[in-house]
């Protein structure tokens, strides 16, 4: 930890990507090199994106650690601190906090199988561990993603989802609530729910399973991989909290005695129905 | 309170028909009442009626909107917001059902700790209508009533629950010791600075904590007041006197003419600041140029509600 | 621990001395309520009444700024502008006198979580640090006073540095921490003499009018086990304002809210007091409210005092027992009563 763990680093914005009408992803490197050179974070950790004179909001980092060009954030325009980060251009300073919060148990998952189901703006925790376990391709098996959003428009990372449909090695399943006229041509295009659709793909259940997604699909889709008999210690999900400082302190993203800013955003599923019902 | 037993039987008989009814129960100490909300027969033996009865529970009602059926045992005062809030049509009048009773007025802990201390400390208190007996350590006293109770009571022209269905006992024949609030009157001959000066060394000492607003009867914008939003922002998180006195000053301005001064707003205060002087002003100003008390008749259109050409009360000059 | 002695009338040369290189907090009487502020002429310090607000604004102020940050326009390219931040950590040194020892022991609540191995507020510490605390015991009690029920007492030095306790003409004063006994090195202190057995016997008579105590060592589990039980939170909740009153009183809250205060294009980064019972705590930008109702709400702050806090520091409760949140809640909202009625149906709920 920081001395000052509520003081950002001052960054800049390398690049813009509109990923949806309201999805947009931010590269950013730290102005000061030294602080660029010397940053490790582990997939699943969380940032904090500071506008200046608006505030603070917290961000997976979705960009890989075996990637380090730059630091990666997807930002859904919601609220008064992501509409005033959507405005921002290239060459725009940021503060960044990070790395915040825990990680996906990459080291527990090696030689297994794992199968990603991410819904909308949930892609974005999946995407850095996905990323990661592809550059770290022979630690892991047989990688499944199953990605869905409300209408072909909606799905982000498109440049990345054209890659991973022509590697051999991860099988990739897209659907869509709404489809248009063009969706359904390719075979990897399904139309329907996100659980209908992993019911229907029907993954080895030996596995680890990685969800996240709205909390309204989470919760149907941890039913379907209880139906599909995956492990409760076996499925990972990240949580959302309203979250001020990110180091465990201001008090708002607590659940029980766990703090999802520290104690996650990354939890099992059996450790999730430790925790007293409040999501 | 003799007619306690009859009260009780009257909220038995209609509580079958009723969700909840809304009333007081003893608190942690003898000086402390605290609400009370009957669902079961068992409930009704808690209820009190006494000068400690200082909660409006009416405050409640915004929370129990929605074909919800309540019944409320209220003061004089506390009948008042109902008939305000009937006004505004933010209540049904079928869904209420209420509880009158003669109000010989109610203590004031302020003025209270100012003469003895912490109340904490107060070991046995007894009020006779007319004097209060305190006893505090080795130390007792009987100062009258009227120095004790609350600013309210001493201008109430309202002792009696108004529009009530149900009424117990005695109709209250208190009678109003002044007219005029004697705080506000004493306050207005200030000079203009340090009039100011007086709003900026209460204003300091306000913590923002809302209190006031969410004690007062009025206030139905419930979670989503401007005080808290962030977008537009009208106010600062900084607690300083410029964004206190302008919560305040919203606050007071957003009551005009609905204001019934319960003044559960300055008895919620946990900083004891005189918020009431703001509320009286501008209730007398109504009260100067629209002729209007705020919810004493439920027919009435509350003034800064309804466009009239031609104001009766008000003489334009041409 | 030596016990020295400080006469009344000498408390305020110490004092006087003392501000010469501390802003020291006392006890007055602001308009009304006794509240701590920093000595200056004409201010008395009040010691016979308990103090509406807690000392721990000397450590943890309503409103701390973090940093500041001022955007500067790029004269090559006006499109766009960098920012500079500073940081802006506290540098007074303060002595907090006379608050009483519930609300000194309300600081090691936040020592707990503000400063150990996982991490450290340099604000908090920063301030702790350079903050003595010259506690007060009690020789009276008050209805809302439970500090004996949740390990602490009225003379308690959890959290002070020096020890005072009222005896005929003055004080005696028992140094806690080192710094403390530096403290009592001043030459206003005589020997404590017989006036420490008159203390001790003081400290004894005090204790003895709170009588037994409650024991809330099985409300972690008992609190868990009515988690889901809405009709009883609903039913204690019922009064609740849902105003902050109860937790800004509090010496032991210390959840915050981080907000940018802006003017033009210069501002500051500030901390501010928040209030778990408000219902824009934890709303979230989707709409979502995992705390939606008033009873979630009261039902979370008790469980953080009486559960979740123990469970995570060794049991220890995170209430002082000063009795602020009852004596000044609009509704007479009794935290006691909340946690022993859970304490009741718990148990119930565990023999069905």
């Amino acid at each position: 930890m920081k001395a000052n763990p509520v003081l950002p680093d001052m960054a800049t914005i390398m690049e813009v990507v509109e990923e949806t009408s309201n999805i947009k992803t931010f590269r950013v490197r730290f102005n000061d090199e030294n602080v660029m050179k010397n940053f490790t974070f582990e997939p699943g950790q969380v940032g904090q994106l500071s506008v200046f004179g608006i505030g603070e909001s917290t961000f997976v980092i979705n960009s890989s650690p075996t990637r380090m060009d730059y630091l990666q954030f997807s930002v859904m325009r919601v609220g008064e601190v992501t509409s005033r980060i959507h405005q921002l251009k290239v060459g725009d300073s940021v503060g960044v906090r990070a790395p915040l919060g825990n990680a996906f148990p990459t080291e527990e998952m090696k030689g297994q199988d794992v199968t990603f189901i991410g819904g909308g703006i949930g892609m974005a925790p999946l995407r850095t561990l996905l990323v990661y376990m592809l550059d770290n391709r022979d630690d892991y098996g047989k990688i499944t993603l199953l990605y869905g959003a409300r209408s072909p428009q909606d799905l982000s990372y498109q440049e990345d989802i054209a890659e991973w449909i022509e590697r051999d090695d991860i099988d990739v399943v897209l659907t869509v609530d709404n489809p248009d006229e063009e969706w359904g041509k390719k075979p990897y295009e399904k139309a329907g729910l996100i659980p209908n659709v992993l019911k229907e793909i029907n993954p080895d259940n030996k596995g680890y399973a990685v969800t996240c997604g709205p909390p309204i699909m989470i919760k149907f889709t941890l039913m379907a991989l209880n139906e599909l008999g995956f492990k409760d210690d076996k499925i990972l999900t990240t949580l959302e909290k309203r979250m001020k400082c990110g180091v465990g302190l201001c008090g708002r993203c607590n659940i029980g005695d766990k703090y999802v800013c520290v104690d996650g955003p990354v939890f099992k599923y059996s450790e999730l129905q430790e925790l007293p019902n409040e999501l | 309170m003799q007619a306690l037993a009859e009260l009780k039987e009257q909220i038995r008989q209609a509580l079958p028909d009723l969700d909840v009814v809304i009333g007081w129960q003893q608190g942690f100490d003898a000086l402390h009442t605290r609400p009370l909300f009957i669902r079961s027969e068992e409930d009704i033996d808690k209820l009190v009626v006494n000068e400690f009865c200082v909660v409006n529970p009416a405050s409640y009602l915004r929370e129990l909107r929605g074909g919800k059926k309540v019944g409320l045992v209220l003061k004089g005062c506390d009948s008042r917001s109902v008939i305000e809030l009937l006004q505004e049509d933010l209540l049904k009048e079928e869904d209420l059902t209420i509880f009158g009773f003669g109000c010989n007025g109610i203590l004031n802990h302020t003025k209270l700790q100012a003469r003895f201390g912490e109340l904490g400390f107060i070991q046995s208190i007894e009020n006779d209508g007319a004097n209060v007996t305190v006893v505090v350590g080795d130390n007792k006293e009987t100062v009258p009533f009227t120095e004790l109770c609350a600013d309210k009571c001493l201008t109430c022209v309202y002792p009696n629950t108004l529009q009530c269905s149900h009424f117990v006992g005695e109709e209250s024949t208190k009678k109003p010791e002044s007219e005029k609030n004697k705080a506000l009157e004493e306050f207005e001959k200030l000079s203009l600075e340090e009039r100011f000066a007086f709003w900026q060394d209460q204003m300091r000492r306000c913590i923002r904590c809302y209190a006031c607003r969410n004690a007062c009867p009025m206030c139905v914008c419930k979670d989503h007041c401007i005080a808290n939003s962030r977008e537009p922002k009208w106010l600062s998180e900084e607690v300083d006197v410029q964004n206190n006195f302008m919560f305040q000053l919203i606050h007071v301005m957003h009551l005009t003419g609905r204001c019934v001064e319960c003044g559960e707003c300055e008895r919620a205060c946990p900083m004891d600041i005189p918020i009431m002087l703001l509320r009286r002003k501008m209730a007398g100003v109504i009260r100067d140029v629209f002729a209007y008390n705020a919810g004493t008749n439920a027919e009435d259109t509350p003034p800064l509600m309804c466009f009239k050409v031609e104001e009766p009360t008000i003489e334009e000059r041409h | 621990m030596a016990c020295k002695f400080i006469s009344n009338e000498d408390i305020t040369l110490w004092l006087e001395a003392l501000a010469k290189d501390h802003v020291v907090f006392v006890p007055v009487d602001d308009c009304g309520s006794v509240t701590f502020r920093p000595l200056a002429e004409g201010r008395k310090p009040v010691l016979d009444r308990v103090p509406v607000r807690s000392p721990k604004e000397a450590v943890f102020p309503q409103n701390e700024t973090l940093l500041l940050y001022k955007y500067e326009k790029d004269l090559e390219d006006p499109e766009h502008s960098t920012v500079r931040i500073k940081e802006t950590l506290p540098k007074e040194r303060a002595v907090v006198f006379g608050t009483r020892p519930c609300g000194a022991r309300g600081m090691t609540v936040f020592d707990r979580v503000f400063d150990n191995e996982r991490i450290r507020d340099p604000y908090y510490a920063t301030r702790r640090e350079n903050t003595l605390f010259i506690t007060l015991a009690c020789n009276k009690v008050e209805s809302t006073c439970f500090c004996h029920e949740v390990g602490s007492g009225p003379a308690d030095t959890a959290g002070s540095d020096v020890l005072l306790t009222p005896v005929q003409g003055g004080y005696t004063a028992e140094a806690v921490t080192e710094r403390g006994g530096q403290m009592l090195e001043a030459s206003v202190f005589a020997d404590g003499g017989n006036k420490c057995a008159e203390a001790e016997e003081v400290k004894k008579a005090t204790r003895e009018m709170l009588g037994e105590a409650h024991d809330y060592s099985d409300a972690p589990e008992k609190l868990l086990a009515v988690f889901d039980d809405d009709e009883f939170w609903e039913e204690q909740a019922a009064g609740c304002i849902s105003c902050g009153a109860c937790t800004y009183l509090c010496p032991t809250c210390y959840c915050f809210n981080i907000t940018d205060e802006a003017t033009g294009t210069t501002g500051k980064r500030l901390r501010t007091w928040d209030t778990c019972m408000s219902f824009q705590y934890t709303l979230e930008g989707s709409g979502h409210n995992p705390r939606s109702t008033k009873a979630k709400r009261l039902k979370n702050r008790v469980n953080h005092k009486f559960s979740y806090y123990p469970d995570t520091y060794e049991k220890n409760i995170a209430c002082c027992g000063c009795g602020r949140c009852i004596k000044s809640c609009p509704a007479s909202v009794d935290i006691r009563a909340i946690v022993k009625a859970a304490q009741a149906r718990g148990a119930k709920k565990e023999s069905k």
